[in-house]
């Protein structure tokens, strides 16, 4: 092979990796453009914490960011606890046959649709959740919380039995040698090395059920208020964005969705930082 | 012999049906024939149903036409086909002046629907005033015990605010008044009639067209929500389907307009519950 | 004491874990199963004249199903080589300053909500309809482009992961035979790390096949026929649950629901576990990289 054509190859993974990572900043400056008539005097104010009454021309996205963030926290706060007892059940607890065949079947959830957890929500969960709750149409908080819980944690305990089983065998030997027991090495030896990748996880999780948007749409009820209780209906930025992409591309409201848009980015982006800086202090 | 002769009047009287066949589909449909190409419609989730069918009779006949359906509301569909991202926008609502003068369009109407108030049809209410409704969907009355029936609260259901229907029943049926902002809130007149039929203590509002045992639709006022009431004008929460081109209708997304005005195009819409216009 | 706590606690979450995924797989199956027949994909057509396009399916999900199928392959096309080409820069050229950068910025980009990306190629589609040519518009091309950036990296990552983790030796001896840096990635380093890459494609055709909310936004209609070109609307499975879930207008409307559902499920499904047959630490390369 002739060096140019060496050195032709060389420059086309670099300009594919330039290609790939400029279309993180190319979204964020979409966004950015497409939002920037609202970056003028008090409006960014103004946009975050009002309320959302188009018919008084009030176009906030405040009850939608208490949306999402009251829908993720509790779906995560639904799922942590769950996948943390999973892993611990296919990292210790389970006999190992079994453990096996409970992976397995962790790891073919992951593959289910998004879609499809919306689609059982609306004809399994809902209907159930109107029966047993205060909320009349069954849609709301509660509903979506549940279903994005179930939905996240397939990638949590995933993520946390691989953590688990990143312990040293080193370490398991010298518990076994000390005469603990399964449990006893789990809390004190298999955990507390695994806390870091366990926090990792936590926050992956997190973003995973900020940026959902197709079970919140469909099972959280879409109204734009700041809710009041875990059974009262309530619209995410995701589910804002799907809904209001429908009016005037000149208007505020149009505008208003870009910002939805940068606010997720920066949740996420956040988010990121959170885990490598985790993933740093995880090195030293 | 004798076989050859029966196949062969088999085959003929096949030819026959399919010749008859092909007869009743044409007239109105052919001018379709020896037609290519796309249109692209959206918007008034209303329209869809009549939309459909039309299309589908119209694929059936010529397959080198293709006609997209997409749904999205009246603002959906205004606002696309203004900027000349479809062929043909569909609105459950007049367009404004303002959006006919900006964008050079040409609406055509082609069937009146009328809003109907609808709920469960395990709840008991059959009747409610102009009043009432406002106050329900104001959120003033939150429970069904206040219009005399059982003592459950009322979980409202509303549209996105690029709807058609929401537009001309926040108009006509709640007079401009406030809708809560608790209500659920649903995209398409299909989801609307799906989520209060499931619902026992909803309440929402469809297009007429949209109607069947799954709801039960409310008088408002005293006057039942049935296509004579919307005909005759007595039933008050009422308006145009219409279908706009940008500038003049031309080639396909032309036909296809004057298609809905055809003899098979007002079956069409009456078949799905609208009143066509002639 | 703590012991019983803790083991108890692990069963009953395994158990309800277990509970859900039974309840998901068994209100799909046992609503889904009956419908599934070649009318429901085909309509009243005969299968082989829709699969020649001889006539156009109006009553089935055969629009819905070559769309994914469409978009699938569009986006794949886009997203590997540029992935590739991506990854392996990362691993074999990159310095160590703006390795790390770059794996900021795509960790950020696989963190981005698809709805985000799909906003994105929804303005992205009104910028050129308005700038570049009229006949520009959320269409399939759109979809495919913006779906190729959501699955960009994980294609990045497994290919990147997959060339790091080779051994050292291997990675030498060619080197030492004189072979240039190129010739030892194509011919040794690349045929090593294809499982892992394999792994990535896979990953990425189920996040095309499954994702709804990108298209949602970029161009995906309830009815369009087999699109005729890159500039056309088109109709894709897990829209159609979408859509069929609020908009059914009868009982049978709602049963093809639930089988285009266990169609896609299936799918996706074979296409996820076929990826953890190969790379079984899946979940943390392509979410997690210290």
């Amino acid at each position: 092979m002739s060096p140019t054509r060496e050195y032709l190859y060389e420059k086309g993974f670099l300009f594919s990796a330039i290609l790939s990572g400029s279309i993180v900043f190319l979204i964020f400056a979409f966004m950015l453009i497409m939002g920037l008539p609202l970056f003028k005097g008090n409006q960014v104010v103004a946009l975050i914490k009002n309320d959302w009454l188009p018919a008084r021309g009030v176009y906030g996205i405040y009850p939608m960011v208490v949306a999402t963030l009251a829908i993720s926290f509790f779906s995560l706060a639904l799922a942590f606890p769950l996948s943390l007892g999973c892993a611990f059940f296919s990292g210790s607890i389970a006999p190992p046959r079994i453990a096996r065949v409970f992976r397995k079947m962790i790891q073919i959830m992951t593959g289910i649709p998004t879609v499809i957890y919306g689609f059982v929500g609306i004809f399994l969960l809902v209907p159930i959740v109107r029966e047993f709750t205060t909320s009349t149409s069954g849609l709301c908080i509660f509903s979506a919380s549940l279903m994005l819980g179930i939905m996240i944690s397939p990638t949590l305990i995933l993520f946390f039995t691989d953590s688990l089983e990143a312990v040293p065998k080193s370490f398991l030997d010298a518990a076994d040698a000390l005469g603990a027991t399964r449990v006893q090495k789990l809390l004190y030896v298999m955990v507390p090395q695994a806390k870091k990748g366990i926090l990792a996880g936590l926050i992956l999780a997190l973003g995973r059920a900020l940026g959902d948007t197709m079970v919140a749409l469909m099972i959280a009820g879409n109204a734009a208020r700041v809710p009041e209780s875990l059974f009262d209906a309530a619209r995410t930025l995701t589910a804002h964005i799907a809904l209001v992409i429908a009016a005037d591309y000149e208007s505020f409201e149009f505008r208003s969705i870009f910002a939805c848009g940068l606010v997720l980015y920066a949740f996420i982006a956040l988010m990121v930082l959170g885990v490598r800086w985790i993933g740093m202090t995880n090195k030293r | 012999m004798k076989k050859q002769l029966v196949l062969m009047m088999v085959a003929g009287l096949m030819g026959c049906m399919f010749w008859t066949q092909g007869m009743v589909l044409a007239g109105s449909l052919d001018a379709f024939k020896n037609e290519k190409g796309t249109i692209k419609v959206a918007g008034g989730t209303a329209h869809i149903p009549v939309m459909k069918e039309a299309a589908k009779q119209i694929m059936t006949v010529n397959s080198d036409i293709q006609i997209t359906i997409a749904g999205g509301g009246s603002g959906v569909g205004i606002k696309q086909v203004g900027e000349g991202l479809v062929d043909i926008g569909n609105s459950g609502r007049k367009p404004t002046d303002e959006e006919i003068a900006k964008y050079g369009l040409k609406p055509v109407q082609w069937a009146i629907d009328g809003v109907a108030i609808v709920i469960n049809p395990k709840n008991i209410i059959r009747k409610l005033t102009g009043t009432q409704v406002k106050d329900i969907f104001a959120g003033k009355i939150d429970n069904w015990k206040q219009v005399g029936g059982e003592d459950k609260a009322v979980s409202l259901y509303t549209r996105d605010e690029a709807s058609g229907t929401r537009e001309v029943f926040w108009e006509k049926g709640l007079g401009k008044g406030e809708i809560s902002s608790k209500a659920n809130v649903v995209v398409s007149n299909g989801a609307m009639k799906t989520a209060v039929a499931q619902d026992p203590y909803a309440i929402g509002y469809v297009s007429v067209g949209h109607l069947d045992q799954s709801v039960a639709p409310v008088s408002f006022d005293g006057v039942e929500p049935t296509l004579e009431s919307v005909k005759s004008g007595k039933y008050p929460i009422a308006r145009g389907l219409y279908s706009m081109t940008k500038g003049e209708p031309k080639g396909l997304a032309k036909k296809l307009i004057g298609f809905l005005f055809s003899p098979e195009g007002q079956k069409i819409i009456s078949e799905k519950g609208f009143i066509p216009v002639q | 004491m703590l012991d019983r706590v803790v083991i108890a606690f692990s069963w009953i979450s395994a158990v309800i874990i277990v509970g859900a995924v039974c309840a998901i797989f068994g209100h799909i199956i046992l609503n889904g199963a009956g419908t599934i027949k070649l009318s429901l994909i085909f309509g009243d057509v005969a299968p082989l004249d829709a699969l020649l396009l001889k006539r156009q399916v109006l009553n089935g999900l055969f629009p819905a199903v070559i769309g994914t199928l469409l978009l699938i392959l569009i986006s794949v096309m886009w997203a590997v080589p540029l992935g590739l080409g991506t990854g392996i820069y990362l691993a074999e050229y990159a310095g160590a300053i703006s390795k790390k950068i770059f794996n900021l910025f795509f960790d950020i980009l696989a963190g981005i909500p698809s709805i985000v990306i799909g906003l994105f190629g929804f303005a992205l589609a009104i910028f050129l309809h308005k700038n570049v040519s009229n006949n520009i518009g959320p269409c399939l091309l759109i979809s495919s482009m913006a779906l190729a950036f959501l699955v960009l990296p994980y294609i990045i990552r497994t290919t990147q992961v997959a060339l790091e983790e080779l051994p050292r030796e291997m990675r030498l001896t060619a080197l030492a035979l004189g072979a240039t840096r190129l010739q030892n990635i194509r011919h040794v380093l690349l045929p090593r790390a294809l499982s892992g890459i394999t792994t990535g494609v896979i990953l990425a055709i189920g996040r095309c096949a499954e994702d709804t909310a990108v298209i949602l936004l970029t161009g995906v209609v309830a009815m369009a026929g087999i699109p005729h070109s890159l500039m056309g609307s088109y109709e894709a499975l897990p829209f159609y649950i979408y859509y069929i879930s609020s908009q059914y207008t009868s009982p049978e409307e709602l049963l093809t629901g639930y089988g285009a559902s266990l169609i896609l499920l299936v799918l996706c499904i074979g296409l996820f576990s076929a990826a953890f047959l190969i790379q079984k630490r899946l979940t943390y390369i392509t979410l997690y990289r210290a």
